[in-house]
């Protein structure tokens, strides 16, 4: 086992976010929690656009799905969090899977444009419904207490957010690699020879939609909780952006990606908030370079020079020369004899 | 006479006023290997798109085994045991070859997304079972070495073997290839003629092949059925079309005069 191996990484960082909570103050555990939430937003968003290819922007819009019905279960109904919290999660997989439906007839751009339209849309409501959502000024939620646990409520959203994070990471790894993750790089990839070899793209499309927005709902309940508020603004565009820009970093088609995708991002957006202006400017950039220079992501940067990295399966080719610079000459002169 | 394992009855298909098929009929029985030849435009993939589901006829009936699928999805057809290759490579190109053999078997497996998650016995089981079809079936294609090879790094003739061998794992009743030779060079072309008539021996799978080198439909084929303009202009053996006049007329003489000058 290489000391580099893929397996050996992924431990160490176990490990070290398990420690976490021990070795800094409030602040840095508070950024912690938010990277492990990315964490799972980014594994959601990944199955659907970089496993399955489906160019959606209504991540954003689920994750905030995820968050209002946690919290307003809360707090119109006096729902208990740990009723409120799975409720969410069931509800924006209900909209995802939804949303899916126009997404059979919708490719490319036109998907893009649709998933977007409906992102508006649910931000519309999340500000003008003022009767439900308390609108643009957003609402406070109940602390939420880990009694009889010996947590702290910081510790103990820090944990629960790492637990759901390795397991929802471990099922997410096991499928793509299993039949369903061919099914859905099958349809990224050629959707016509997909339905040829009897996947059912409307159904795997359906699940791809559902998976992120379960992930995504999970994350917007614990996104929430962390909080002690939900507003608007945390699930506009900016938001979608930050979302597709983790896993486009952390490498399309990775799992292990996401995850390295959502952490470097948050770092970098936290190490810039001191200056004002350097925000986007560096976040633009930094998406502008690894479109250009490593379109697999750190994943695929990991894969190809790491011996020990075994990345599995379905990883999306970012350099793939076109097939038909593949034709050896003498192959193609003969190509129409 | 036993019925035909796939029978397209008076099919037509049109676009914008245009009639790309116009009442064609065709019966292919079990074990047989069919040629299908045309000019460009005589509706010949338009004829495997309606077949596979991809184009619904506007008028006419398919029946696979006597069954009509005519209106069902492409998946759903795909499983009642048609298969099918296409012009253009359609490898998936971020799998391994490997596993875009094991696509193939996607629709006899069964686990379910949960069983997957969380990688039940039953599921490994099920996983090795398709990795170890997977293995023969390249073996059976003899490119047992490019198993783990990413789809995108094979050569274009190389990928369009892998696709007809993603095809057949599943074990499919009919296969239609559109220009499967297409890439092939000339001394792979003449395994070619073998690799099909094994694909129909071995495997007792019925082929309808649309090919422009008609050498290898001529070879191959035991009837062949020819287009043009959207109608069907003659069926018979290979040398029963060869001289049909109206066949020479419309796509072999030319094609032959200018493409074999020596023959």
């Amino acid at each position: 086992m290489m000391l580099f191996g893929r397996r050996n990484v992924l431990l160490a960082m176990f490990v070290i976010a398990a420690a976490t909570p021990f070795l800094v103050n409030d602040y840095y555990l508070f950024i912690a929690n938010t990277i492990l939430i990315y964490v799972l937003l980014s594994i959601g968003l990944n199955v659907l656009v970089g496993y399955t290819g489906q160019l959606a922007f209504a991540n954003a819009a689920m994750f905030g799905i995820g968050a209002y019905t946690t919290g307003l279960l809360q707090v119109r109904l006096g729902w208990p969090f740990w009723l409120a919290f799975p409720s969410g999660a069931v509800i924006a997989t209900a909209v995802g899977l939804a949303i899916s439906l126009p997404a059979l007839r919708l490719k490319g751009l036109y998907l893009a444009v649709s998933t977007l339209a409906f992102a508006q849309f649910t931000q519309w409501t999340f500000l003008n419904w003022e009767a439900v959502t308390y609108g643009a000024g957003g609402f406070k939620t109940p602390p939420i207490s880990f009694a009889p646990l010996p947590f702290s409520k910081e510790i103990g959203l820090y944990y629960l957010s790492l637990l759901f994070v390795v397991v929802l990471f471990v099922l997410a790894q096991n499928a793509v690699r299993s039949r369903f993750g061919r099914a859905f790089v099958a349809v990224r990839d050629s959707e016509i020879a997909a339905q040829s070899l009897g996947v059912d793209l409307l159904r795997y499309k359906a699940l791809a939609f559902g998976i992120s927005g379960f992930y995504a709902g999970i994350a917007g309940g614990l996104y929430s909780a962390l909080l002690n508020f939900v507003s608007p603004e945390g699930y506009d565009l900016f938001q979608m952006v930050l979302q597709k820009a983790m896993i486009v970093v952390g490498g399309l088609g990775s799992i292990v990606g996401s995850i390295l995708g959502a952490g470097a991002i948050v770092v970098i957006l936290e190490a810039l908030r001191a200056v004002k202006g350097v925000q986007e400017i560096a976040f633009g950039a930094i998406l502008v370079g690894f479109v250009l220079f490593m379109p697999g992501g750190i994943a695929g940067f990991l894969k190809a020079k790491l011996r020990g990295w075994e990345e599995p399966l379905h990883r999306t080719q970012g350099d793939t020369p076109p097939s038909s610079t593949l034709v050896t000459p003498a192959e193609k002169s003969e190509v129409r004899s | 006479m036993t019925a035909p394992l796939l029978s397209v009855r008076d099919v037509s298909v049109s676009f914008g006023g245009v009639k790309v098929l116009d009442g064609i009929d065709l019966d292919v029985k079990s074990g047989e290997i069919r040629g299908l030849i045309g000019p460009n435009g005589a509706g010949k993939t338009t004829m495997l798109n309606v077949i596979s589901g991809i184009h619904p006829p506007h008028h006419g009936d398919v029946l696979l085994d006597g069954v009509s699928i005519v209106g069902r999805k492409p998946s759903d057809i795909a499983r009642l045991g048609l298969g099918r290759t296409f012009q253009t490579s359609q490898l998936f190109r971020g799998m391994t070859v490997l596993e875009n053999l094991m696509t193939g078997l996607h629709h006899r497996t069964s686990s379910g997304l949960l069983a997957a998650c969380f990688n039940t016995r039953r599921h490994q089981k099920e996983e090795e079972a398709t990795k170890e079809e997977a293995r023969q079936a390249l073996e059976f294609i003899g490119m047992s070495a490019f198993a783990d090879r990413p789809g995108s790094a094979l050569s274009f003739g190389q990928q369009r073997v892998i696709e007809i061998a993603r095809t057949l794992i599943g074990s499919p009743k009919v296969v239609l290839l559109d220009e499967p030779a297409v890439g092939l060079s000339l001394n792979r072309l003449a395994e070619f003629d073998l690799l099909l008539r094994r694909i129909r021996d071995e495997k007792g799978v019925t082929l309808i092949l649309i090919e422009h080198v008609i050498r290898l439909v001529m070879d191959v084929c035991d009837r062949v059925t020819v287009l043009s303009s959207g109608r069907r202009i003659a069926e018979g053996s290979p040398d029963t079309v060869r001289n049909d006049a109206q066949v020479i007329e419309a796509y072999l003489g030319k094609e032959l005069r200018a493409r074999h000058p020596a023959s």
